[in-house]
């Protein structure tokens, strides 16, 4: 029914004041197919950030969808982005996860590729007796149909027919600056490979980046440990925030095109924050307005598996399906490059203290995602009742506090953090709908 | 072209001899000059049998015997991986699993344990440690061991009926304390990094 009928996925009634979801968005296997054709490999997905590929030579792997994908710097410096699939049989060239190299050597029969995609050697070429058709036609790494960067950060897409990258990321951007301008000399991914897995569709993940509403019941246990911390007893280094207090403040949310959108609170404990201590610098480089928000909690999700953090440490994250019950999560920790050691220090506890799939906060998300799954995976009622809260609250176009910071999104609220709307999973949702139809229909999304 | 392929064959001979020169950066490995006599034996087995306990306690679920076998100041440090071949190496500039400057991290575990409201901890994984391969890295003394093992933990997730082996190696610094072996540091190298929704004390 829902395949024949995209437009039952959502139940979405904005007079009437329904959003539901249906439940098979997030278990069928025909619909995991469809997203990667229709959106995985129609849009702008995260590969990487500049500052991990300084030098000529420096390359990352990554995954677009179910594709592997090579991230390259040339020796002129040049950026490229490429399927990290040889020509000749289809193996994944490039095996490390980061590194550099002067040629990408196919393991199987030895094919070799410089860092710009060009084959430079089909090994013994001459001996090989190939035809004038082979040696006419072009065998170089399949790039990436568009590749660009926006404040450090690299996107790319499979497909020719996407928005400009600063069209497609559109207001969002002011929330990406204050990721990406906290220090001096940039930021840098900390050393470390945080990589897990959960029995558990990519989607729990797209929603959860910013649902406040769960703080409370999902990470009680980590209520408990700071409730004691907070009489001095456990792992004080962690300086974590007093969540009673963030509770008690005051913030909002932002919908935007393409499916995006932010989610803030007003500065809590901002002393606790590993860029309090350069505040100076960082208002003197980047203004007091964008210094303040910098103290400010947000989270934002950029459609469709990519998300930023820095409600108790500074993080981005990646979330890639690799079945319709299958996803894999790499979180990178953020930080100025050349931090001062205490600093660093400081934001590594925060990080792991929370983050980690070792923290106190994380293990509980994944586990909670795995029981919705389990959930939703039956037969029953259809639909989800988890997008209702804040739709009375919901402003068209930008509110004071978007005014104040100079952007134009689609929606704005502002209320007590308690309020914890759920109208900001909407557009990921909405986005993922019309993407879905266009593909159904066979016409391009864009 | 030929120079070209000369270019590749040195490439593909620096990769090789890169990789011959990696080593686990954990500092362990089997140290030279230890000598091991009679008295040498006798402490090695009590640090053997320590590092049996702390797998035994977490088995057992005796937390707090968990916990006193570590140093109020001990040092637990399980780091990330940097990169398929390298571990990394300081704790305060780069990322870890776990880590801790004193015991009280570890005793936050147990309130999370115990408290029953963590929905990944319960119902509570069950675990089986097993411990083996230990060396003495430096010559035993009576009140300082330093000790390499292998471990392995089984662990059954009842929520799920899953299970995973997690598996790696570890290095004791072990000090007599008033007459008590404890714990001052432990440096763990957790093997397979990929991690299934969750990581805690007692998967390692």
């Amino acid at each position: 029914m829902l395949m024949e009928n995209m437009g039952l996925c959502l139940d979405d009634r904005p007079d009437e004041g329904v959003f539901r979801v249906h439940r098979r968005v997030f278990t069928d296997p025909e619909i995991f197919e469809l997203e990667q054709k229709y959106i995985f490999e129609r849009t702008w997905i995260f590969l990487t950030i500049e500052s991990q590929l300084p030098n000529p030579g420096d390359f990352i792997t990554t995954w677009i969808g179910r594709t592997p994908i090579l991230v390259t710097r040339d020796a002129k410096g040049k950026l490229n982005a490429f399927s990290n699939v040889c020509r000749h049989k289809g193996s994944v060239v490039q095996r490390a996860d980061k590194g550099n190299a002067k040629y990408h050597v196919c393991n199987y029969h030895g094919w070799a590729y410089d860092p710009t995609g060009k084959i430079v050697d089909v090994k013994e070429h001459k001996a090989g007796q190939y035809s004038p058709a082979f040696d006419a036609a072009e065998h170089n790494l399949e790039p990436l149909a568009k590749l660009e960067s926006y404040n450090g950060i690299v996107f790319g897409s499979m497909s020719p027919n996407v928005p400009p990258l600063d069209e497609y990321l559109g207001e969002i951007r002011f929330f990406l600056d204050l990721v990406m301008e906290q220090g001096p000399k940039g930021m840098e991914f900390v050393p470390g490979r945080a990589a897990y897995t959960f029995q558990a569709n990519w989607k729990m993940q797209m929603d959860n980046g910013l649902d406040s509403y769960h703080l409370g019941s999902t990470h009680a246990s980590f209520a408990d440990v700071i409730q004691r911390r907070r009489k001095g007893e456990g792992h004080q280094e962690a300086r974590q925030y007093d969540w009673t207090e963030r509770f008690r403040g005051t913030g909002g949310s932002f919908s935007f095109k393409h499916g995006h959108s932010a989610i803030w609170s007003r500065p809590n404990e901002p002393f606790k924050r590993p860029i309090f201590p350069s505040i100076e610098e960082v208002k003197k480089r980047v203004g007091t307005l964008k210094a303040d928000w910098m103290l400010h909690g947000r989270n934002t999700i950029i459609f469709p598996n990519f998300q930023t953090a820095d409600s108790t440490a500074l993080l981005m994250r990646q979330f890639r399906p690799l079945s319709v019950n299958q996803t894999e999560m790499r979180v990178w920790c953020l930080a100025p490059i050349g931090e001062a050691r205490e600093q660093r220090s400081w934001r590594l506890r925060q990080f792991e203290d929370f983050f980690n799939p070792s923290g106190f906060a994380t293990p509980d998300d994944s586990a909670v995602y795995e029981d919705c799954h389990t959930g939703a995976a039956g037969s029953g009622f259809d639909y989800l009742d988890g997008y209702g809260r804040g739709m009375m609250v919901q402003e068209k176009g930008a509110n004071d506090v978007a005014q104040s910071i100079g952007i134009n999104p689609v929606t704005s609220i502002q209320g007590p953090f308690e309020q914890s709307s759920e109208t900001w999973h909407h557009p990921p949702h909405r986005e993922w709908r019309r993407m879905m139809e266009a593909g159904l229909a066979g016409k391009e999304p864009y | 072209m030929e120079r070209q392929e000369t270019a590749l064959k040195s490439e593909r001979q620096e990769t090789a001899l890169k990789s011959e020169r990696q080593e686990i950066a954990l500092k362990t490995g089997a140290a030279e000059n230890v000598v091991i006599g009679a008295a040498e034996q006798a402490w090695l087995d009590q640090g053997v049998d320590l590092l049996k306990r702390e797998g035994m306690y977490l088995d057992l679920r005796r937390w707090d015997d968990w916990l006193s076998l570590f140093h109020e100041e001990c040092e637990f440090w399980a780091p990330m991986w940097r990169s398929e071949d390298e571990m990394n190496d300081d704790p305060h500039m780069e990322l870890s699993h776990l880590y801790y400057g004193n015991r009280k991290g570890l005793a936050d575990r147990i309130i999370r344990i115990r408290g029953g409201r963590s929905p990944a901890t319960s119902p509570m994984p069950r675990t089986s440690h097993l411990v083996g391969n230990v060396v003495a890295l430096d010559t035993p003394a009576e009140n300082r061991l330093r000790l390499h093992s292998s471990w392995t933990t089984q662990v059954f997730f009842p929520r799920q009926k899953l299970q995973h082996a997690y598996f790696g190696i570890s290095e004791h610094l072990l000090e007599r304390v008033d007459g008590q072996w404890r714990i001052m540091k432990k440096r763990v190298a957790l093997q397979n990094d990929y991690i299934p929704s969750m990581l805690d004390v007692y998967c390692i």
